[in-house]
């Protein structure tokens, strides 16, 4: 496996990039393998939540965007057009798509920050998975 | 009751029901939280359909549950 174990590789900087861009943490450890699977799964869970919400999900006002905000670049990129959809098109909140759309973009932004957590250890603590199964 | 335990399961399960739109979402989560846990593709995926039909089966019973409750009283 091709990891960063170098002493400059820092575990904050795997913490901020993971949050800018889903996986990326991951791929600046050197585990592609993994940075592609929660770049798919994070992204799309984004979209698809994007896509059934009508567009309007992401809204700073609201206390889901505590949630969705964990979702880092993404986020923080799609939430300028669903402010745009919300001014022209209306929210409906009485819409269940635009409530699922919403619930999506949170879990979303939840995992994310387990992947944010999971690049930091990995990278703070490299030898504890070794460690764990000595024992 | 027998029946209206059927007669709820296939509500549960009908197309026109939106709770099928939580299944992708379960699917995601349990793919990702277990990428976290395990570097191999086939324990990941193992796990991952592991904890998809545990919370899936889970549901269905505590929902199974209410369900009578709400015919009891």
């Amino acid at each position: 496996m091709n990891e960063r174990t170098s002493a400059r590789a820092s575990p904050v900087a795997a913490l901020v990039l993971a949050w800018a861009i889903p996986g990326a943490g991951h791929a600046y450890a050197g585990r592609w393998g993994k940075a592609g699977l929660f770049f798919g799964c994070i992204v799309g869970l984004l979209i698809a939540g994007m896509i059934l919400g009508g567009g309007t999900v992401f809204s700073p006002h609201e206390l889901w965007y505590a949630a969705q905000v964990w979702a880092g670049g993404p986020t923080i990129a799609l939430t300028p057009i669903s402010q745009y959809l919300s001014v022209h098109e209306g929210i409906d909140y009485a819409d269940r798509l635009r409530e699922t759309g919403t619930l999506y973009t949170a879990v979303a932004g939840f995992l994310n920050l387990l992947v944010m957590m999971d690049a930091y250890l990995k990278m703070a603590y490299p030898h504890r998975k070794a460690e764990k199964e000595k024992e | 009751m027998g029946e209206a335990l059927v007669n709820f399961f296939a509500h549960l399960v009908a197309i026109s029901n939106p709770l099928w739109a939580y299944y992708p979402l379960c699917a995601v989560a349990a793919v990702v939280y277990k990428a976290t846990k395990f570097d191999e593709p086939r324990l990941i995926a193992r796990a991952a359909a592991h904890f998809f039909l545990s919370v899936t089966a889970g549901m269905f019973a505590l929902a199974a549950v209410f369900y009578l409750i709400t015919l009891v009283f």
